[in-house]
């Protein structure tokens, strides 16, 4: 079909915002992955209760404010405080007790919790969908509309990109978390404290779940199951991009998001269909993802 | 009730709801302990999903049939002297979940009749298991019209109106519109499953039969649950068609118009038609664009002239609060209760068979006013409803106006039209 420039720039937009709003969700998983070896299966579970906790710091504040974006603010980032505490407290009492165990049992541990955190959000919050409701208005662009709330997508993958490269490239614990990856009793020997290293980087992985839940909360109405809908697109994006990868992850991220949103235009039939055969594609030519490297497999 | 029950139950709303719906469940089973021994209760399986796309749908008719049920227990149960047991299952919005729980019901609770479900793909795998089992399924929320027609099994009865009924009375809608506004051309978008196909389905090809110089200009189709629907709103405002039609549901009905406002997409292109139970009315009263043309099951507001919504209402807010309101589906599922307590007074038997003779055909009164089951497929012959969504004075969210509410009646939309097509595509039976 043809398209005018407008039409494509938007589209590319979109494309955008869907791979960054997986690279949110899958950022994460790959961490944990790619620093404990641990396959989080609970982690879109965890992102949905990021969702609820975010819903609840924001109507208690909505009560006192006008509702806002700003006001948006300090729900999230109270969120992913409190997920960070409840990933460091899981890490603590369950995860670590997984450490050099099968895949298999880890997966059983992580099922579990995914029914035990499902119950828990029924208890407190019931089944009825929750989102929060901003006043956005569309911005008129190149004779047509867009959501500038993709741009806060946009702006807030590129800020968790930049934090965890900040993180794990230019910091002491980063580094020692990278070293960790590649031989974690030679970080021992060095009298640092491994749980201590593992614990937080478990609790930063659920952390930027948390975080993510909250900034999609305007746009996704979030409710039960939806954690089960994402993991799997979760795990589609960190395979293609190469577990415990976080350049990987964000390249793969991007480049779902954007095939998916020009195969909906162009082969809207064969959108999602698309994106397996790039799954299918890296997992022969790249077993270990585009940015996985032997040694880590 | 047992833990199961209580379990689901539990689930479905803050606490203030579980305190109010397990009183309720307990007022419903509380009968049986009264009646001389010997009195069988009517055991009715409930079929709804707590969790997955249909969850939001579910809330109000889990919170609101223990009410009904102790309203008719007050009056002695079935024939007075068969106290109806309620018993909750989620189906968790997967046919097979749904298939092993009603067989478990028909087994192990012993269940004469299954309510449910809010997934046709469920309903369809429950219908199998019904008819192997003789057990009635009062289909409320699921309504793809296979179930009544390729799938009919004479078990099975559907309460409201089915896909094709829906979009055939959307048809009618947008074939209005499009003489007044001159629309030309249009595209689809669905969700990529049974019910989701069959609603694209059918309005493509009437509405090809009605105006066949309104071109298609392509077929969207999300997958259910999808999350993201930006790229499909930009795709779709990309082609400018003058009116988009939609056979989305449920959570996913709620992300898409979430995605879409902000979008402009309302802006740009109409959306006649899209599926606006009362649930999504009152959830959306404030993001939901006005003036758009909503469609509805059974939205109580326009159904007040019936003393069964009258009654609803007050049965329902008498436990729940004057600011909550029984949506589409609560009044559907009322209405298969009510139904079924209709047909077991007139036939003076609760055994299966005789019930299930008796309602083939039957006219039952409804909140809905009196509807006829057409008698080749067991579908109820109820209006779908259509109106231009506006605010009023009266309820705290938006309503469909009632200057330009559009009453489509089933039977002027039947697909097949005449019975003898009916019972060609119906598969046959042992």
């Amino acid at each position: 079909m043809s398209m005018d420039f407008g039409s494509f720039l938007i589209q590319l937009l979109s494309g955008l915002s869907r791979g960054m709003m997986l690279f949110l969700l899958s950022a994460g998983l790959s961490l944990i992955f790619g620093v404990m070896n641990i396959l989080n299966f609970a982690h879109a579970t965890l992102w949905l209760l990021g969702g609820y906790i975010t819903f609840s710091l924001y109507t208690a504040l909505a009560t006192q404010f006008e509702p806002s974006l700003l006001l948006l603010v300090p729900a999230v980032l109270g969120s992913t405080a409190i997920l960070f505490v409840v990933g460091w407290l899981l890490e603590r009492f369950l995860i670590r007790r997984m450490y050099g165990r099968e895949l298999p049992e880890q997966l059983l541990l992580t099922f579990a919790l995914i029914l035990i955190i499902g119950d828990l959000i029924k208890m407190i919050w019931g089944v009825q969908n929750r989102r929060i409701v901003l006043p956005i208005e569309a911005w008129p662009v190149f004779d047509s509309f867009i959501n500038p709330y993709l741009f806060v997508i946009i702006g807030s993958g590129a800020v968790v990109a930049t934090f965890l490269w900040w993180f794990l490239a230019r910091t002491r614990i980063g580094k020692i978390v990278r070293a960790a990856v590649y031989s974690r009793d030679m970080v021992s020997a060095l009298g640092i404290r491994i749980p201590t290293i593992y614990a937080m980087v478990f609790a930063l992985g659920v952390a930027i779940a948390g975080f993510s839940a909250g900034v999609f909360l305007p746009i996704i109405p979030i409710g039960l199951g939806l954690d089960m809908d994402l993991i799997i697109q979760c795990f589609a994006v960190v395979v293609i991009g190469g577990f415990g990868s976080i350049a990987g992850t964000l390249v793969a991220s991007l480049l779902v998001g954007i095939v998916y949103s020009f195969s909906v235009l162009i082969w809207p039939d064969g959108a999602l269909a698309v994106i397996f055969v790039i799954l299918v594609a890296v997992l022969i030519w790249r077993p270990y993802g585009l940015f996985g490297t032997e040694m880590r497999s | 009730m047992s833990d199961h029950v209580k379990s689901m139950l539990a689930g479905i709303d803050r606490r203030q709801f579980v305190v109010a719906t397990l009183a309720s469940g307990a007022v419903a089973v509380r009968p049986r302990l009264g009646f001389a021994q010997g009195a069988e209760p009517y055991r009715i399986g409930v079929l709804l999903p707590s969790t997955g796309t249909g969850a939001n749908y579910s809330e109000r008719p889990i919170k609101g049939l223990p009410l009904v049920a102790a309203e008719i227990n007050q009056r002695g149960g079935f024939l007075g002297k068969h106290p109806i047991e309620l018993i909750f299952r989620d189906d968790q919005t997967k046919p097979d979940v749904g298939a092993r729980e009603a067989r478990s019901m028909i087994l192990n609770d012993k269940v004469k009749t299954i309510i449910g479900s809010w997934s046709s793909a469920v309903a369809m795998a429950v219908q199998e298991i019904v008819h192997e089992y003789k057990v009635l399924l009062l289909a409320a929320t699921s309504n793809s019209s296979k179930i009544v027609n390729e799938n009919y099994t004479p078990y099975a009865f559907l309460l409201g109106p089915n896909s094709q009924m829906q979009s055939s009375a959307t048809v009618v809608a947008v074939a209005r519109m499009i003489k007044e506004k001159g629309w030309k051309n249009y595209v689809t978008i669905g969700l990529d499953y049974e019910w989701g196909r069959d609603a694209q389905k059918v309005f493509v090809s009437e509405l090809g039969q009605v105006s066949p110089e309104t071109r298609l200009m392509r077929e969207f189709w999300a997958k259910l649950g999808e999350t993201d629907f930006t790229s499909y709103i930009t795709a779709i405002m990309a082609m400018k068609p003058d009116f988009v039609f939609g056979a989305i549901a449920g959570k996913d009905n709620e992300t898409f118009l979430q995605q879409a406002k902000p979008a402009g997409f309302f802006q740009r292109v109409a959306y006649p038609g899209v599926f606006l139970p009362v649930t999504e009315l009152m959830q959306q009263r404030k993001t939901l664009p006005r003036g758009i043309i909503g469609l509805g099951r059974a939205p109580f507001f326009a159904l007040m002239e019936y003393p069964l919504t009258r009654k609803y209402i007050a049965l329902y807010q008498a436990k729940f609060g004057k600011d909550d309101w029984p949506d589409d589906f609560a009044c559907m599922y009322f209405d298969s209760l009510y139904a079924l307590e209709q047909i077991v007074t007139r036939t003076g038997s609760i055994e299966t068979e005789a019930v299930r003779k008796a309602m083939t055909g039957a006219t039952i009164e409804t909140c809905r006013g009196n509807l006829a089951f057409r008698d080749c497929n067991n579908q109820l012959d109820c209006p779908s409803y259509l109106g231009a969504v506006v605010d009023t004075p009266d309820y705290p969210f938006p309503i469909f106006d009632p200057k330009s509410l559009i009453v489509v009646q089933g039977r002027d939309c039947w697909t097949p039209k005449t019975c003898d097509e009916v019972r060609k595509i119906q598969k046959p039976r042992a």
